[in-house]
């Protein structure tokens, strides 16, 4: 760290200097510039939100602000001063602290053990714990974070462990706090505890970054925003005079598409019928009980309800990962009940999985063998019983292109993509294999605006052309726009059918919940 | 081509890595008991003073080299599916003195005699490991436990067969052997290809085995990168899920993988049966199952790396001789290849996280300008219809993986 000759020159805003400044950042690696002119002024005392898509480069940025690589050109000035930061101890010498989206702490370690560790306070060369425990009461009190230093992390919940993680970096006395998606992983009661928190941080004198790619949030809770797109910074926005929809503009950098479809294309024939369907847990109890749909050519059949109650297991039942307690699945027609997964998936099924790294990809294999997965045994990917590596390579090529994956290329591992590049290449391989009919689990979920708006896009112009899709979403705007028919499934079964082009999410969500209440996921 | 290069180097590093932090530990602990490092780092690098001798030297070698090549493929087989198979020990010899008895029970001609052998062999290898497919996937026993109880198993039953219904050798000598392999069942050394090459005759035979190991390295090679079930199996060690859900039948893929694997460990003892040896005895070459795990880790279960590791593991042990000539103790050689293994465990652990990294920020890099014009790349396909959504993300992403 190089302290400036004056303090006075690092703040052009007025007597008091901006917390963080950031001028001119730019990181370049090996090929491409992921960071360019970057400017960022942070108030002290303010709740300043970067919203982006996935892959705009804000995680890039904030490792550069937290000293986990330097940037190529810029300045980074914290209270006015310009710093330059070797490693995370730099900043958080500095005073910046870092509360990371997935979690680092010891599950079987209490609350104390875990905020202590790495700074643990000793005394006579041993581990002082009635210090420690001080220090965090003292903090828990004072931003009402409500700690028990003694409970074991592992019986804590979501909310409570991100509470934890603050108090972490409180406790190496942080000035500023760089929040990385912290709402990602909590249910609304959890974000509305996490907000107040802010506020006493806040009200505290401390500065909060808050990265976010949802919107609606981020309007809530910031006191400015920061708009990056490409690794830019395009522009600063007042939460209090820009909607929601002007912000995720700026942020895709062009207007939005709806998910609303056009007109029916439904059409007669019958893709896939679920006949009394019924799936157990092993046990006796059924998780999917006694389910008949009908799926036809053009038609997309949305599946309503809150998350837990067989959707999931809907979706392996038709797919075969699953084996029926009763009923059966019919494909065209033909009865494919006995059917393994990849015997129906040879037969035209299409599958976007609900969690993609679990079942959609190889994180640690190149895209084009990404590309084979699922489509083992059909060309372009191989020929008789090997694989066409030209030839899958070429393809990954092409769905690259025609489906906007950003990526190096088909060597590049998939592990490197944002979520929203993986899930593009996945709708595009799926499609690529000319499904009759798709089987997409939550296909927008933790993608950004603008994945979202082409996966849309991709699923209309596949349904024009006579495909049949299954859609299990927890975004109810989602399911009412996209979907012909409308299913609620509740506790296994299907409750409800509804008419999408006059059902309103309320009712919908009334539908979800066993009509009580409203507003579900 | 750049990338190449980086992705060769980033495989390489790990091993070589962790062949140098052994060297450096093992001439520390060579200095620590009294004896000159360069001294002994010089015995083991030389050879020989004669042609024939180098040639004597190389060919023990070489020797050596298959059987742990055979090994290190065995164990890298299941490795690559994200299976542990520990029972090669007890595969290789259960499979050598069965394939023993078998040999030298029957007379056939040549070449068909060598092939019921290396049959038997592989059959009986392939069942063994078999039982720790099966056990897996209808019992959920894991095969780290299941192989290494069948391990002792399959020592006793070897022990039991060789003194008693196998028994060759005649009661009362030293060394207990099953009966002696007849000349039709023998694979011929390469000794003759050796002179061709106009070297000088090695005392023992090269052997011929050599070429067999050569196929099969070839084979599981093509197996796994070029094929469909090579490309089933990668995936299944990558991520269960993600295969199964991509149509791997996943417990068919266990029991299939053991059981090339065991099929493979199987040939383990035969370069020695069939090439020097002609019976199994209690002098019988132990340990090249627990070797080939390590072959297999320094190789990074690829063939290729797989041949090098053999090779190195088959270089330090014939130094173990002339370390005692020397009045070094030969156990330096052992000192050596633990420090490998142990290196090559953290080292791998070192290159993959670079490796990580590195596809990290192409990733990072890859998000705001695709292509490598600048950031002009193909903006968002919208529709014009703007509506009020605004509704983005939902939880459960994760950009990428943190570091």
């Amino acid at each position: 760290m190089a302290p400036a000759d004056s303090p006075a020159d690092g703040s052009a805003a007025g007597d008091v200097p901006l917390a963080v400044e950031l001028r001119g950042i730019t990181k370049r690696f090996p090929g491409v510039v992921a960071n360019k002119d970057i400017e960022l002024r942070v108030r002290r005392g303010e709740v300043h939100a970067i919203v982006g898509e996935n892959g705009a480069g804000k995680s890039t940025l904030m490792k550069t602000l937290y000293g986990e690589h330097r940037p190529d050109e810029g300045e980074i000035l914290i209270d006015g001063r310009p710093v330059q930061f070797r490693s995370p101890s730099d900043a958080i010498a500095a005073g910046i602290g870092m509360v990371h989206q997935h979690f680092m702490l010891a599950d079987n370690f209490t609350v104390l053990e875990n905020v202590i560790l790495g700074s643990e306070p000793t005394r006579h060369g041993r581990l002082d714990r009635a210090a420690a425990r001080r220090r965090i009461e003292e903090i828990s009190e004072r931003y009402d974070l409500g700690l028990q230093p003694d409970a074991l992390v592992e019986d804590l919940g979501v909310g409570d462990r991100q509470r934890v993680e603050i108090a972490k970096v409180l406790y190496r006395d942080a000035r500023i706090l760089i929040l990385d998606e912290p709402t990602a992983v909590l249910v609304p009661q959890e974000v509305d505890e996490l907000f107040g928190n802010l506020a006493e941080l806040k009200r505290e004198g401390l500065t909060v970054i808050f990265i976010s790619h949802k919107l609606d949030e981020v309007r809530r809770v910031a006191d400015s925003i920061t708009v990056i797109r490409r690794g830019t910074t395009v522009g600063t926005a007042d939460p209090r005079t820009t909607t929601a929809k002007q912000l995720a503009e700026l942020m895709v950098g062009a207007e939005l598409p709806t998910p609303e479809t056009r007109e029916s294309t439904v059409r007669e024939t019958p893709v896939l019928q679920l006949v009394g369907v019924t799936v157990t847990d092993g046990g006796q109890r059924p998780v999917v009980d006694d389910v008949t749909l009908t799926v036809r050519e053009g038609e997309v059949v949305g599946i309503a309800g809150v998350e837990g109650n067989g959707q999931a297991e809907l979706v392996d039942a038709i797919m075969g990962l699953r084996p029926l307690a009763a009923g059966s699945v019919l494909l065209g027609g033909e009865d494919v009940t006995a059917w393994s997964t990849r015997a129906r998936r040879e037969a035209g099924v299409g599958f976007i999985p609900e969690d993609r790294h679990r079942q959609g990809m190889l994180l640690d294999a190149p895209l084009w063998e990404n590309r084979i997965l699922g489509h083992q045994t059909r060309p372009p990917a191989v020929k008789g019983p090997f694989i066409d590596r030209r030839g899958a390579r070429a393809d990954t090529a092409r769905i690259m292109r025609e489906y906007d994956v950003r990526a190096p290329g088909p060597d590049t591992l998939a592990v490197a993509l944002s979520g929203g590049n993986q899930q593009k290449l996945i709708v595009g391989r799926e499609m690529s294999a000319r499904p009759r009919l798709l089987v997409a689990a939550h296909p927008t979920r933790g993608v950004d605006v603008g994945a979202q708006a082409v996966i849309w896009e991709l699923l209309k112009d596949a349904r024009a052309e006579g495909l049949g899709i299954v859609l299990i979403s927890a975004d109810l705007d989602e399911l009412i726009g996209l979907s012909d028919t409308l299913h609620v499934m509740l506790r296994g079964r299907l409750v409800a059918t509804l008419d999408p082009r006059r059902v309103t999410p309320e009712e919908l969500g009334g539908h979800m919940t066993g009509a009580r209440t409203a507003g579900a996921a | 081509m750049n990338g190449l290069v980086r992705r060769v180097g980033l495989s390489l590093l790990g091993p070589v890595l962790a062949v140098l932090v052994a060297l450096v530990i093992s001439a520390a602990v060579i200095a620590l008991i009294g004896e000159d490092p360069v001294a002994a780092f010089r015995v083991m690098v030389d050879l020989g003073d004669s042609p024939s001798q180098q040639v004597q030297s190389i060919v023990v070698i070489l020797n050596r080299a298959v059987p742990l090549f055979l090994a290190g493929l065995a164990v890298a087989v299941a490795f690559r599916m994200g299976l542990f198979n520990i029972g090669v020990e007890g595969q290789y010899r259960l499979a050598t003195i069965l394939a023993a008895a078998v040999g030298a029970a029957v007379v056939l001609p040549g070449p068909l005699h060598v092939l019921l052998v290396v049959v038997v062999a592989m059959v009986v290898g392939a069942s063994w490991a078999g039982i720790v497919g099966v056990l897996k996937v209808t019992r959920g026993v894991s095969e780290v436990i299941s192989s290494i109880m069948l391990n002792f198993i399959a020592l006793g039953l070897a022990s039991f067969l060789l003194t008693g219904p196998l028994r060759g050798s005649p009661p009362g000598a030293s060394i207990v052997t099953t009966a002696e392999i007849p000349e039709s069942g023998r694979v011929p050394s390469l000794n003759g290809v050796l002179t061709a090459l106009g070297l000088a005759t090695p005392r023992s035979g090269l052997y011929g085995f050599l070429l067999v190991a050569l196929v099969v390295g070839v084979v599981v090679a093509v197996l796994l990168k070029r094929t469909r079930f090579g490309f089933d199996l990668r995936a299944t060690g990558l991520s269960p899920s993600a295969a199964t859900a991509s149509g791997v039948d996943a417990r068919g893929m266990v029991v299939k993988t053991m059981l090339i694997s065991g099929g493979i460990a199987g040939l383990i003892g035969l370069p020695d049966l069939l090439g020097a040896q002609y019976d199994y005895g209690t002098e019988f070459t132990a340990g090249l199952g627990f070797l080939g795990i390590a072959v297999a880790l320094l190789g990074r279960s690829t063939p290729l790396g797989i041949a090098l590791a053999a090779l190195l593991f088959a270089f330090l042990d014939r130094a173990a001789l002339p370390l005692q000539f020397a009045d070094i103790p030969s156990s330096v050689v052992t000192i050596i290849q633990g420090t490998i293994v142990l290196a090559v465990v953290v080292a791998n652990e070192i290159a993959r996280r670079l490796a990580l990294r590195s596809a990290e920020r192409a990733g990072a890099a890859a998000g705001p300008g695709p292509q490598a014009d600048g950031d002009d790349g193909v903006p968002p396909p919208t529709a014009p219809d703007g509506g009020q959504r605004v509704h983005t993300g939902v939880p459960g992403d994760q950009q990428g993986v943190q570091a």
